[in-house]
C-alpha cells in the first residue's frame, strides 16, 4: 500500500525531542502521491506538500473534522461526543460554534485589546532584564498569551500559574506517558472521555464550570460572559458540554501555540542577529513592513501545532493518490512549512519574507485558526516592545523540547539578554 | 469584463487594471474576518450576526478580488459573473 521506498516513522514523540525530522518529511515530500504511513495498527494518508495540504484544509465536505478524530489516534463514539469542540465539528455545527466565538477574534476587535498586550508583555520583558535572563518560556513565553486570553476570558491574572500548570499537563497527554495519575485534581471521568486523556482536562473543566456560575450570576464585559448568556438562550445556541469544550480549548490553544511561536522566535533571533537587527532596526525607523513579514517568518519558522488530522467522508483523490471513504489523512505544517515548491529557501530565516504563505494557522478552510489575529498582534507587539528595549537575545544552552508529535512545544531556553 | 477604469462610489482601476465584483454568500460566512484583514475597505463583518458584507460596490482589482476569493476559509467569496 505504501509508495516510499522507505517505512515512514514521524509519528514517534521521542523523535521531536531533537526537533522536527525534517529529512524524513522531506523523503515523503519528494515521494509522488501521498505516503501511506503505519500508525499503531492502522495508518494514514501522510499530507506534507504546502499544495496538498491547502487542498485538504479547504475541502471540509471530503475531508471531515467530526468524522472519526482530529488527532492520529481512533476514539469511540461517546468518547468523540464528550469532547467535542470547533476544532472536531463540520458545518452546520462548527459554523454556529464558531459564529458565537468569533465576534472576539475579527481583526478589528482583536486591535482593542493592543494596550492590554502591550502592558503585560512590557511588564514580563522588564522582569526578564531585570533577571538579567533566564528560561525564556517559563519568564516570557508561556505568561504573555496566557495572561492575555485569561484577560479576555475574564480570568483572574492570579490563576494564570495554574492554568500554565494544567496546560503542561496537557500537552503531555499528546505523548507517549503522562507524570500524574488519572485521578489527580479529583478527577474520576474515564481518561478516553477527556481531551488529550488527561485529568488536568478535567481541573480545566471544573475551572470553567465556576467561572461560568459567577458570570451567570454577575455578567462582565468578557468572553466567558459572552458564552454563557449564548447558553442561556432560546434555541440552544450552546450546550453545557459544548460550553466546557470550547472554554478548554480557548485556554488551551490561547496559550500553548503562541508560547511556542514566541519560544521558537526567540531562539530563531539569537541565532541569525543579523535578522533580528532588520526587526529592530525597522521598528526605530518606523518601517512597519518589515515587523509585519518578520510575524509570517515567525509563524512559519516555528509551526506550534505539527499536525491535524481529517477523515474522508467518501473516496476521493488527492496528489493523483486515489483515497477510500472513511481512511485518516494528516496534514503535516511544519513539513508544508519548509516545501520547497512554495518557499525560496525554506531553511532559511528571512524576516523579509515577501508573499509568505505560511501554514501554521492551518491551509485556510473553516477550521483556520481562530486566534490567528490574536496570535499575530501578540508576535508584533513583542518584537515592537523588545526593540523599543533595544533587547538583544542570546541563547545559553539548547532548549528542552516536549516529546510530541502534536505540539512542537519548547518546555524550557536559557536565554541571556542585552540592551545596546 | 476589461476596461481600464470602472467608476462607481469613486472607484476607480489602475489604468489597464481588470476590475471584478465581490459578493458574500451568507450561509457560508464563518466570520473568520480574512476579508477584513486583505480589504477592509470593501469588506465589513456584522458585529451581531458575524456575517461579512460587501460595503460600496464591491469592485476590487482582479488580483486582489481573486486573492481574498482564494483566501477565504468559508469559501464564501466569489466573482460576480455579469
Amino acid at each position: 500500500m505504501t509508495n516510499a521506498a522507505i517505512t515512514p516513522n514521524v509519528t514517534d514523540p521521542g523523535l521531536y525531542l531533537d526537533g522536527i525530522p525534517h529529512d524524513r518529511f522531506a523523503q515523503m515530500r519528494d515521494t509522488p502521491g501521498l505516503v501511506w504511513h503505519p500508525y499503531l495498527d492502522d495508518g494514514f494518508w501522510a499530507v506534507t506538500r504546502h499544495a496538498d495540504v491547502k487542498e485538504v484544509s479547504k475541502n471540509s465536505e471530503v475531508y471531515s473534522s467530526a468524522i472519526g478524530h482530529t488527532n492520529l489516534w481512533d476514539s469511540e463514539a461517546d468518547a468523540l461526543e464528550a469532547r467535542r469542540s470547533l476544532i472536531d465539528t463540520d458545518a452546520p455545527d462548527h459554523t454556529r460554534l464558531r459564529r458565537l466565538i468569533a465576534r472576539s477574534f475579527t481583526p478589528k476587535n482583536v486591535r482593542r485589546w493592543e494596550e492590554t498586550v502591550r502592558s503585560i508583555t512590557g511588564q514580563l520583558l522588564d522582569d526578564f532584564i531585570a533577571s538579567d535572563g533566564g528560561n525564556w518560556v517559563e519568564q516570557v513565553a508561556a505568561p504573555l498569551p496566557i495572561r492575555v486570553i485569561l484577560t479576555m476570558l475574564g480570568v483572574p491574572i492570579e490563576d494564570a500559574d495554574y492554568l500554565v500548570e494544567l496546560s503542561n499537563y496537557l500537552v503531555e497527554g499528546t505523548g507517549d506517558q503522562q507524570s500524574i495519575p488519572p485521578d489527580a485534581f479529583g478527577n474520576t471521568t474515564d481518561l478516553r472521555l477527556l481531551p488529550f486523556n488527561s485529568p488536568a482536562s478535567h481541573a480545566l473543566f471544573e475551572y470553567g464550570e465556576k467561572l461560568a456560575e459567577l458570570r451567570r450570576a454577575n455578567p462582565q464585559d468578557d468572553l466567558v460572559t459572552t458564552l454563557v448568556q449564548a447558553a442561556a438562550e432560546d434555541g440552544n445556541r450552546l450546550t453545557g458540554n459544548e460550553y466546557r469544550n470550547l472554554f478548554h480549548l480557548l485556554v488551551f490553544a490561547g496559550n500553548e501555540t503562541t508560547r511556542t511561536a514566541i519560544a521558537h522566535g526567540a531562539m530563531a533571533f539569537a541565532d541569525h542577529p543579523e535578522q533580528w537587527d532588520r526587526v529592530r532596526r525597522a521598528r526605530w525607523s518606523g518601517d512597519d513592513g518589515v515587523l509585519e513579514t518578520a510575524v509570517e517568518e515567525v509563524l512559519r519558522w516555528s509551526t506550534p501545532v505539527l499536525h491535524m488530522r481529517r477523515t474522508t467522508s467518501r473516496a476521493t483523490e488527492l496528489a493523483g493518490t486515489p483515497i477510500a471513504q472513511g481512511e485518516k489523512v494528516v496534514m503535516w505544517y511544519g513539513s508544508a512549512n519548509r516545501d520547497e515548491r512554495a518557499f525560496t529557501d525554506p531553511f532559511t530565516f528571512d524576516v523579509g519574507r515577501p508573499d509568505n504563505q505560511q501554514l501554521s494557522f492551518g491551509g485556510g478552510g473553516h477550521h483556520l485558526c481562530l486566534g490567528a489575529f490574536l496570535a499575530r498582534l501578540e508576535l508584533i507587539v513583542l518584537m515592537e516592545e523588545m526593540a523599543d528595549r533595544k533587547m538583544t537575545l542570546a541563547r545559553r544552552g539548547e532548549p528542552v523540547r516536549a516529546p510530541s508529535n502534536f505540539v512542537h512545544g519548547v518546555l524550557s531556553v536559557d536565554m541571556g539578554v542585552e540592551t545596546a | 469584463m476589461t476596461g481600464d477604469s470602472v467608476t462607481g462610489d469613486g472607484i476607480t482601476g489602475d489604468s489597464g487594471a481588470e476590475m471584478l465584483r465581490v459578493v458574500v454568500d451568507n450561509d457560508s460566512c464563518i466570520g473568520a474576518g480574512q476579508c477584513e484583514m486583505l480589504e477592509a475597505e470593501t469588506f465589513l463583518i456584522d458585529d451581531d450576526t458575524m456575517i461579512s458584507s460587501v460595503i460600496g460596490t464591491g469592485m476590487l482589482p482582479r488580483e486582489r478580488a481573486l486573492q481574498v476569493v482564494e483566501r477565504c476559509p468559508g469559501r464564501a467569496i466569489s466573482i460576480a459573473l455579469e
